[in-house]
């Protein structure tokens, strides 16, 4: 799976890889295409590539080179387009001639730098002089572009012609007639240097593909600098010490908003994260998902320390899928979800993500749900995290619950925005097969209507 | 060599031209031809594709300029590989255009060039820098028409008006349509502090108060303003318009009361009608500019494109006077 189908994913990743700070189309079309790796040895490699390049940004006596780089990253072109005509023998045109010949010169500017950056390990750029000779015939080492005069010895002599009657306003039939020739001899040379250049497109397409690389690797250790982000060890179980949502943390920041991380270990097997609502379980999931995406892309994670269990893909069912449109219910569209999450971790190692399944539905039949669901999850090899507001679940499963709102808010009085400093979002272990009662507390202290609240406690007590 | 030195006093000049056929290609190619001759280094480019000049599919019809040795130029892929001048390409935008990626070019031996370009004056501004990185004296924009946002003093320092029989054949009716652009140019500037205040503004309807405080009325859109139930005067009578100010916002303002001064960013943002705007200013309304244009000149084409030819002498004169400014029969500006 590819980082241009992670993004669709309901756990936020979107987010972060919209923020990375890539320089060219180029850069973002392979960051898209970054796959999920498990494979440790690839990862690590990923991950001792970006601490370099953390070590690059954060190089100062070194800082030309770095900036050097991201300059030779930001005049990059996309010429995939270009490549795949010179592949089918299609001739190019001056334009397209010059832009392989800035993509040579630019390229052996950015391995200069890479150079000078000295990563170890180090970032090997195909070696194009051999294109830029042949498209540099009278040697200038230069990035400008034109039929050369060299290219044939027909063009010199036209042309001296040529700009003696333009400048001297002369015959237009004959100028006419030397425009159409020189026409006719730089189309002959666009196609024989077409023919040079076609052993070359490999080298091209590599070193573009390269370029490509060199600004994904950039942005992700820019990202790396700026959010904190931490470089994870590979380990049986996943385990954060405070796991940040860079989003919420973000948002929180910008609103002088407390953000307040949390730690916690993923086993193997299903656990069930109960807690009120507004304690952030939702969050939780995303941000769980997000960072295995992050660490599986070969991005550090937003956490103060992290060991990550590398597993075969996320699946997730966070959020409301309701579509009209497809005349599906929000139920219908979460259960199909949830059936092909189990149908597919029948086969695969995964981390599975669900928030608060067949919440839309009677609680009866979605009580009864839940357990069947946990019972298929528990006899797979992923790792499960679950959460709800079903109690007497009677699972035996592992439980953690979001310690939620601190006790003697009484007599603080609160509002919507300023609700969030009396929460706890910590998690603890929880033995107990119940599930916290604060729907009501929390309707009270959001101010809703006091008729409907005082008739539901009523129709508790009754019952 | 009228309007040359002129024009050198400034890094940036667009010409805009009234009507289509009012003579800017001749207009651009006088000036081209003395600027080369007193070894100006230039750089010259166009905004948008014309619709009306030039068929996007065939690429062709827009008349072409001849650009000398040595003068930068911008323009699409398309255009670029039918040129007649002989030039080496220096820089490939990522930008692409309906014709391709737009090419920066410098010219080797002198010939004719179709110019094309950014459709946007975002681009255009970063195409001026490019020039300006390249060493050029003088970018030059050549306008198309419907598009005079280039002419706005945020994108060249200076504009060329070009006017011709192709606006109207009738010289009365010619003088009143160019009198009427003319005045939104000519519009008077707010002074400092407010003119940095509300240069930064984006977006809306503000008002201005008496102790030049302002006030977002949260009107988003002109559209929605006589569903506004406030007064949109309860601030004062200096209102500012961020973005474009049409007929319908100066009806409405011109109903609710006199001594309104509304400013807009710059003339290129003004769409007003001559009644509206007479029936604004009759009430002792008035319209005023953040940043006004440097018009060097106003151009004349005497010719029509039916044919109909007017006599320049006299046509210069009447405008002239009329307008109370240098007015060129691009025909014979040359001679």
């Amino acid at each position: 799976m590819r980082i241009k189908e992670l993004i669709k994913n309901d756990a936020g990743f979107q987010y972060i890889i919209d923020s990375l700070d890539l320089q060219s189309a180029a850069g973002r079309r392979g960051m898209l295409n970054t796959e999920f790796c498990n494979d440790p040895a690839t990862l690590e490699t990923e991950w001792n590539r970006l601490s370099e390049a953390i070590r690059a940004t954060n190089d100062i006596p070194n800082r030309r080179y770095y900036i050097d780089l991201r300059h030779c990253l930001m005049c990059l072109h996309d010429l995939s387009g270009t490549f795949a005509s010179l592949a089918s023998h299609t001739p190019l045109n001056e334009v397209e001639l010059f832009e392989i010949k800035n993509l040579c010169y630019t390229s052996k500017a950015a391995a200069t730098a890479i150079e000078g950056l000295a990563l170890t390990p180090t970032l090997p750029m195909p070696d194009c002089s051999a294109v830029f000779a042949i498209l540099d015939p009278d040697h200038t080492g230069i990035a400008n572009f034109y039929i050369y005069d060299s290219y044939d010895i027909r063009l010199a002599p036209l042309r001296r012609e040529l700009n003696a009657l333009q400048t001297s306003g002369g015959d237009p039939m004959r100028i006419s007639e030397l425009l159409a020739e020189q026409a006719e001899i730089q189309n002959e040379v666009c196609l024989r240097l077409s023919d040079e250049l076609y052993p070359w497109v490999d080298t091209l397409v590599n070193t573009l593909n390269q370029m490509a690389y060199a600004d994904g690797l950039l942005a992700r250790a820019k990202l790396a600098i700026e959010w904190n982000l931490v470089r994870p060890a590979i380990g049986d179980v996943t385990r954060y010490k405070n796991l940040f949502n860079p989003r919420l943390k973000q948002r929180n920041e910008e609103m002088h908003m407390r953000y307040q991380p949390v730690s916690i270990e993923i086993r193997p097997g299903v656990c069930l994260v109960t807690g009120a609502n507004m304690a952030g379980k939702t969050v939780l999931l995303k941000s769980i998902g997000t960072a295995q995406m992050m660490a599986q892309c070969g991005m550090y994670v937003p956490a103060e320390e992290a060991t990550v269990h590398l597993v075969q893909g996320v699946a997730t069912s966070i959020g409301d899928d309701q579509d009209e449109m497809n005349g599906l219910s929000s139920y219908a569209s979460e259960i199909i979800k949830i059936s092909n999450i189990l149908a597919d971790c029948r086969q695969r190692e995964l981390l599975v993500l669900i928030d608060e399944p067949a919440r839309t539905t009677n609680p009866v039949e979605g009580k009864a749900l839940v357990q069947a669901i946990i019972k298929i999850l528990e006899q797979s090899p992923s790792f499960t995290l679950i959460t709800t507001h079903y109690g007497q679940l009677g699972s035996t499963c592992r439980r953690l619950r979001v310690k939620g709102f601190v006790e003697d808010l009484d007599n603080i009085p609160l509002t919507p925005q300023s609700i969030n400093r009396f929460i706890d979002y910590s998690l603890t272990e929880d033995q107990s097969d119940n599930v916290p009662h604060e729907a009501l507390r929390i309707a009270a202290i959001l101010n809703c209507d006091s008729e409907m609240i005082a008739l539901a406690e009523k129709s508790l007590q009754t019952t | 060599m009228p309007f040359i030195p002129e024009i050198l006093r400034h890094r940036s000049l667009s010409i805009v031209g009234l009507e289509k056929n009012t003579g800017k290609t001749v207009c651009l190619n006088y000036i081209l031809n003395r600027l080369n001759q007193i070894g100006t280094h230039v750089g010259v480019t166009s905004i948008g594709v014309d619709g009306e000049q030039v068929d996007a599919v065939f690429a062709t019809a827009k008349p072409e300029i001849t650009l000398f040795r040595g003068t930068h130029f911008i323009t699409s892929e398309k255009h670029y590989l039918i040129r007649q001048a002989v030039s080496k390409l220096v820089a490939v935008d990522s930008q692409r255009t309906s014709l391709g990626p737009l090419v920066t070019a410098e010219v080797l031996i002198q010939g004719k060039v179709l110019l094309s370009g950014a459709a946007t004056t975002a681009v255009l501004k970063r195409q001026i820098q490019t020039f300006d990185r390249l060493g050029v004296d003088l970018s030059i924009v050549d306008g198309a028409l419907s598009r005079l946002s280039l002419a706005s003093p945020t994108v060249t320092e200076a504009m060329i008006l070009a006017t011709g029989a192709a606006v109207s054949a009738n010289v009365k009716q010619l003088i009143s349509k160019t009198k009427h652009l003319y005045q939104f140019i000519m519009l008077d500037e707010v002074e400092e502090p407010l003119r940095s205040t509300l240069g930064n503004i984006e977006s809306g309807i503000w008002a201005v108060d008496s102790e030049g405080q302002i006030h977002d009325l949260g009107i988003t859109s002109v559209f929605l303003i006589d569903r506004s139930e406030k007064d949109i005067l309860r601030y004062g009578h200096t209102l500012f318009a961020a973005g474009a100010i049409s007929d319908r916002l100066l009806k409405i303002l011109a109903a609710k009361g006199k001594d309104i001064t509304l400013i807009a960013r710059d003339f290129t943002k003004i769409f007003v009608t001559p009644e509206v705007y007479t029936e604004y200013t009759r009430r002792g309304n008035r319209l005023m500019v953040l940043q006004r244009s440097k018009l060097i000149a106003i151009t004349l084409n005497p010719t029509s494109p039916q044919g109909f030819l007017l006599d320049s002498r006299s046509t210069c004169d009447a405008l002239s006077d009329a307008l109370q400014t240098p007015v060129y029969d691009v025909k014979k500006i040359d001679q």
